[in-house]
This record gives structure tokens, sequence and C-alpha cells, in this order.
């Protein structure tokens, strides 16, 4: 008689298309043999099968200890797309967990996925992107895919991809461009990410703007920023109505005010309107951007005269629940007051 | 004691002997263990017999009394002799052993009997009874169905008539399976939304932790424009007060050098002028030219004239002389040759005379107007 308690066990693997599991600590190992196995079917079934599998980490640990990140690439170049597809999956599963990104770095997958950019299936590029998306996250990582060229062709499949990859893309970049701008800018990153802070979707316009911010965190990025003339299109992007974009734009416009030329340029086009904005509103996200930024315009004698109206919208921020938001409200006020 | 070895000897001995090996004298038994260890190690192998073929090894019903077995040595007659000998013996040995039995004599009018004391009482008999007992199965036969149990029927006869739909009710027996499959699913999906939630905190707490770092890294950022601005300015400002210093003082070493070469060279003019007059370079110049010029020229002719006059009072003394040494000669001289050299002397001397007068003359005559003429100039 069947009853109503859920029982601690899983259910019966009845799905025909996942190669059967053996008991216990074999199912691994007898995996990795049906992996390497000349017929199509049961590499096939073998990778399903597998994908379910990598979800634990425990399973992740076992698999990494029996080499099976080798196996996955020799597969990442197979002919059948549906294999290619999984393989991709499976790594990128195991990428989620902290043990199977060091494998990943160990085993120098990211050089293998180098060749998987230009997959004809969509999939098995996000995927892929997803891959290095994760990988980005960790310093070692990032350093991983600086060291294997990726920069410039993924600034290259910017302008071509699918919506989704972008976005995954420019999570990568923002990672990487932490590190290291050179490459990218020799690439010339910039002109196309001025194209992507104009895109209809929110997601791009945002992940855009802080991709420009890390640029613009070291010193060549901002004088790559200021000569492109990036500076007149972040202000006009301080007028969007989404609080994603504005922080990052505010992020990027603070970086980039701190060299003089952004200064210059900021003041230009006329930033400080709609940062006061910006400012004003209380519970705003980019209200620590903002200040910062109206900080750094505020040592300009211009900017100084002009701020030194606003003064009072900065006391109020003086006892902020936010500490940052306090400490920075206190340093713009001094930097309004100082005199020569 | 040694392992007894089982070669089969010759009987050496007359003497009909009831065991199988010779009697042999033993070794004696050292003191000591671990030498008799050693001299047990010593030894060969030992060689064992297959105790299936060995003859003495008993077989058969072991409460059977039994002789030796015979040898398997071909019977001589001395062996069958010493066979019967040793049968005859034995007999008597078992006889004997019978009339000195263990236990003591039997008290007058008992007597011993041997008796059974077991639960079951044993026939001893040399002969055993043995009986030939066989058997054999029947020839396979298949095994007959079992017949149909039909118990006997007791209780009452009952009967019930089940209604369409009262023996399985859908909506009853599906509940479980449907809890199971919706239970697992929402669990699942739990899982999955709680995985993802997790996530989803994990990237909002770093994102808020990137902004304040970004806020920080941009402040450190200003300040190290800041400070490298005023550094710069300071050095500018540095480098233009050194200017400034370094000009001044320039300025003054000129003024300086200035004021003392006007002073030195104030007096230059004057001491020049005076060098330059003193040494005779502004000059008048008709002053000069006389000077130079017109003075030395009469100044020669002065001399001139003086040393012609020198030079006339010169000749005149020579003349003086002359005549007067001529004189003298002709006075000391003798006179009558005085005559004839004399006017030979005097118109020589006459000649000389006039000449020289002439010369004199001619020398006067300049002279005179030397004389004139110095006159005049000596008078002017």
């Amino acid at each position: 008689m069947a009853q109503p308690r859920i029982s601690a066990y899983l259910p019966p693997d009845i799905d025909p298309t996942k190669a059967p599991l053996a008991f216990g600590r074999r199912a691994l190992p007898k995996l990795n043999e049906e992996l390497q196995s000349p017929e199509l079917l049961t590499q096939q079934q073998a990778l399903m099968a597998l994908c379910d599998l990598v979800h634990d980490p425990e399973k992740v640990y076992q698999a990494i200890a029996l080499g099976f990140l080798d196996n996955l690439k020799t597969l990442l170049v197979h002919h059948d797309q549906t294999v290619r597809q999984k393989t991709t999956e499976v790594l990128s599963i195991v990428a989620l967990h902290s043990i199977g990104r060091q494998g990943l770095i160990q085993s120098e997958v990211i050089s293998a996925l180098t060749g998987l950019l230009d997959d004809p299936v969509d999939i098995c590029r996000k995927n892929t992107h997803r891959i290095f998306d994760m990988m980005a996250k960790l310093p070692e990582g990032a350093g991983g895919v600086l060291w294997a060229g990726l920069i410039p062709p993924l600034v290259l499949k910017l302008k071509t991809e699918l919506d989704e990859i972008q976005e995954l893309i420019l999570d990568t970049l923002s990672n990487c461009l932490r590190v290291d701008v050179s490459e990218a800018l020799a690439a010339g990153v910039v002109t196309v990410l001025k194209e992507k802070l104009s895109h209809p979707s929110t997601a791009i316009r945002s992940k855009a703007a802080w991709v420009l911010l890390e640029i613009s965190s070291h010193a060549e990025g901002k004088i790559a920023v200021c000569k492109e003339g990036v500076i007149p299109v972040l202000v006009s992007l301080l007028e969007d109505t989404q609080p994603e974009v504005q922080v990052n734009t505010t992020g990027a416009l603070m970086f980039a005010a701190v060299a003089p030329q952004g200064r210059s340029s900021a003041m230009g086009a006329e930033a400080i309107p709609p940062l006061l904005k910006l400012v004003a509103e209380e519970t705003s996200k980019a209200r620590l951007n903002a200040i910062k930024t109206l900080t750094l315009l505020a040592e300009l004698p211009e900017g100084r005269q002009t701020l030194l109206d606003h003064k009072d919208t900065f006391q109020r921020y003086l006892d902020d629940p936010s500490e940052a938001v306090q400490r920075a409200a206190q340093i713009a006020i001094t930097v309004i007051e100082w005199k020569p | 004691m040694e392992p007894t070895m089982v070669p089969i000897r010759a009987p050496e001995l007359d003497v009909p002997y009831s065991f199988c090996s010779q009697p042999r004298s033993l070794l004696s038994r050292p003191k000591y263990r671990e030498q008799s260890k050693a001299a047990e190690t010593e030894k060969g192998p030992r060689r064992y017999g297959n105790i299936m073929i060995d003859p003495r090894v008993v077989r058969g019903n072991a409460l059977s009394l039994r002789l030796l077995p015979e040898s398997t040595q071909p019977s001589t007659p001395e062996v069958k002799k010493q066979r019967k000998a040793q049968k005859k013996l034995q007999s008597r040995k078992v006889t004997q052993e019978q009339i000195r039995p263990g236990t003591p004599e039997p008290v007058e009018g008992r007597e011993h009997v041997h008796v059974q004391t077991e639960l079951y009482l044993e026939e001893i008999s040399d002969r055993i009874i043995e009986v030939d007992g066989e058997c054999q199965t029947d020839e396979f036969l298949d095994r007959p169905p079992t017949p149909l149990f039909i118990p006997a029927k007791t209780g009452k006869d009952v009967a019930t008539q089940i209604e369409e739909g009262e023996l399985f009710d859908f909506d009853i027996e599906v509940k479980p399976i449907l809890e199971v499959l919706i239970g697992k699913t929402v669990e699942q999906a739990l899982l999955e939304v709680m995985e993802e939630e997790e996530l989803a905190q994990l990237w909002s707490h770093q994102r808020a932790f990137a902004e304040l770092r970004n806020a920080e890294f941009a402040e450190l950022q200003r300040l190290e424009e800041q400070d490298r601005r005023i550094r710069e300015e300071k050095e500018r400002r540095r480098l233009e007060h050194l200017e400034k210093l370094r000009k001044q003082k320039e300025t003054a070493e000129k003024v300086a050098a200035r004021a003392f070469a006007q002073r030195y060279l104030a007096d230059l003019i004057p001491s020049v002028f005076n060098n330059l007059h003193d040494r005779g370079f502004f000059y008048d110049p008709i002053e000069r030219d006389i000077e130079t010029e017109f003075l030395p020229w009469l100044m020669s002719e002065v001399e001139e004239t003086l040393q012609k006059k020198v030079l006339g009072r010169m000749v005149l003394d020579s003349l003086i002389r002359m005549v007067v040494e001529k004189r003298l000669d002709e006075f000391s001289h003798p006179p009558p040759s005085d005559q004839t050299e004399a006017p030979a002397e005097e118109p020589g001397a006459t000649d000389a005379a006039p000449q020289v007068s002439s010369e004199a003359d001619a020398a006067d005559q300049p002279v005179a107007e030397r004389e004139q003429t110095d006159q005049p100039v000596a008078e002017e």
C-alpha cells in the first residue's frame, strides 16, 4: 500500500537517455571508462549521467581526483554537438564549486576552451562563457583567462554575439580588467563599450558601465576613456531610470574624474546637475558614488563655486545609516570648503 | 628417546622375540638438554614408512584379539620354528596374564566373575556376529501430483455485493502518489530556489563590497591625485623661488662688479692722460717741429762750426808746433846747412806754409764767416 511519506532515497533512475550508474564508489570510475568508449551513444549517456552527478560537491571532488577533467578536455573537440554541449554543461557546473575551479585551473581547461568560442551551437558558446565568467571571479582564474590571451577575442565577440552571451562576456571582462587593462585597451574595448552604453537592454548597459568603471580604475584606462570621449555619454546615461545603470555609471565617472582631463571633460559635459539629483534621492544606491564624484569635481574651482550653494545636501548625509556614505559626505564638505 | 627405525632385520638371535625390532641399547642420555637437541638436529632425515602398508598397523575391529602378522620374508624352517615358538610363548603369556590378574584372589567361598557394568550389555566373543545387509532404491518414478486439498467446509456462508467504485476509489488511491510526486518536485524546486537565493545573496554581498571598495579606491586615487598636484605645485614654486634667488644674486653681483669697475676706471682716464702727457704724446706740433728738426740741425751746425774752429785751432797749433820745432831744429843744428836747408825747408815750409796758410785762410775764412754767423747767433 503506497504511503504519503517521502522516502529518503532518490527516485529510481528510469531515464533512458542516461547511463545506469554503478553502485556507490564505483559510479564515477565506470562513467570515466564509458566516456572513453568509442561508441557515441555510450559517451552521450555517460555525459548525461555525469551532468546530474556533478551538482554534488563530493562527487566533484572525486571526479577531479579520478582525472575526469582530462577526458572532458578531449571531448570538447568532439564532432557531435550533443557531446560538446553536455561537456560544456558539465564543466560549467564543475566551475560552480570551488574545488572544481581549482581543478580547472590546474588542468588548463581554459586554453582548451578558446577553440569553442566560435562554435556554431549557441548553448556550447553560452556554457563556455559561463565557465569563463565563473573562473574570472577567482583571482587565479582571472589571471588564467588573461594568460590564455582571451581578452582580444572576447572584445571582438562583444560586437557580434547574442545578448545573453554578451552579458556573460561583460561580466568576465569586468573581473579580468580589474587585474590588467593593457591588452583590452589595445583591442579597442573602450569604443565597443561606448556603443554598448546605448543598448536597449538594462543589464547590458549596467554591465558595460561596470566594465568602464574597472577600466578607468587603472591609469592607462583613464587616459583612454578621456581620449575616446566616453564621459559625455556617461553623463547622459546618468539620467537613466534604472538604479543598476545609475550606480555603475556614477562609479565609472568617479574613477574617470580622478584624472585631470577626465575632471575637466566632466565639467564640460555638465555632470553636476544630474549628480546632484542622484545625491538628493535618499535611498538611491548610487548616492555613495555620486557623492564621491562630486567631491572630485569640487576640486576644480568652478566646481567648488557651484557646489558651495548645495552644501546642505551633503550635510544631510552626515548622519546616514551607512558609514561609508557618512565619511564620503564629510570629505565632500571638507573639499568644498577648502580655501587655497 | 630415539625414534625407532623400521628395518626388517634378519633374526640374529635364536631367542624368540615377540617384538619386531631387536632390542638395542640406548645411547646414554646426556645431562643437558641443549646438547641433546643439538645431537638430535645432527641426525639425518628420518625415514618414514607408509602406514597403509605397514604390517604392524592393525586393521579391522579394534576389540578383537589378534595375533602378530607374519613377516614378509620367505619362511625358512628356522623362521617357522621361531614363529611357532613365538606363538607358544604368546599363548603362555596370555594364560599367564589371565592367571596373574590385577585383582586379588577371591576370598574363600566366593568366585570372581566378570561382569559388565555398562548400561547396555554386550556380548563379547571372539567372532563377531556379522550380518550382511543391502538395500537398493526402486526405479525412479515420477512424483505423483499432490492431491487437491479441499478442506472441509466450516462456518457460515455469507455473500456481499460490491458496487461500482467501492473497491477502487481513484481519488483516494491517487493521493499518496500525487503527494510523492508533488512533494518531490516541490522539494527539488525549493532546493534549487534556495541555492539560487543563496547565490543571489552572495552576489549582492559581493556587489556591496565591490561598491565600497570602489568608493574607497576612488577616494584613494583622488587623494593621490591631489597629493601629486600639490607636490608638483610645490616643486614648481620651489624651482621658481630658486630661480628668483639666483637671479637676485646675479644682479647683485653685476651691480657690485659695475660699481667696482666704475670706481676703478674713474681713475683710469686722468692717469692715462697724465701718462700720455708725461710721455709726450700730446704736443704742440710747431714746438715739436722746432724741437725735433730745427734745434738738432742747429746744434749740429753749431757743433760743426765749433769742430771747425777746433780743427782750425788744432791745425794752428800743429802749425805753430811745427814751426817751433823747425826753428828749434834750425837753431840747434849748424847754421850753414841751415841756409840751404832753410831755404829748401823754407820753400818747403813755405810751400807747406802757404798751403797751410791757404788752408788756414781757407779755414779762417769760413771760420770767420762762421764766427760772424756765430756771433749773430750767439747774440741771439
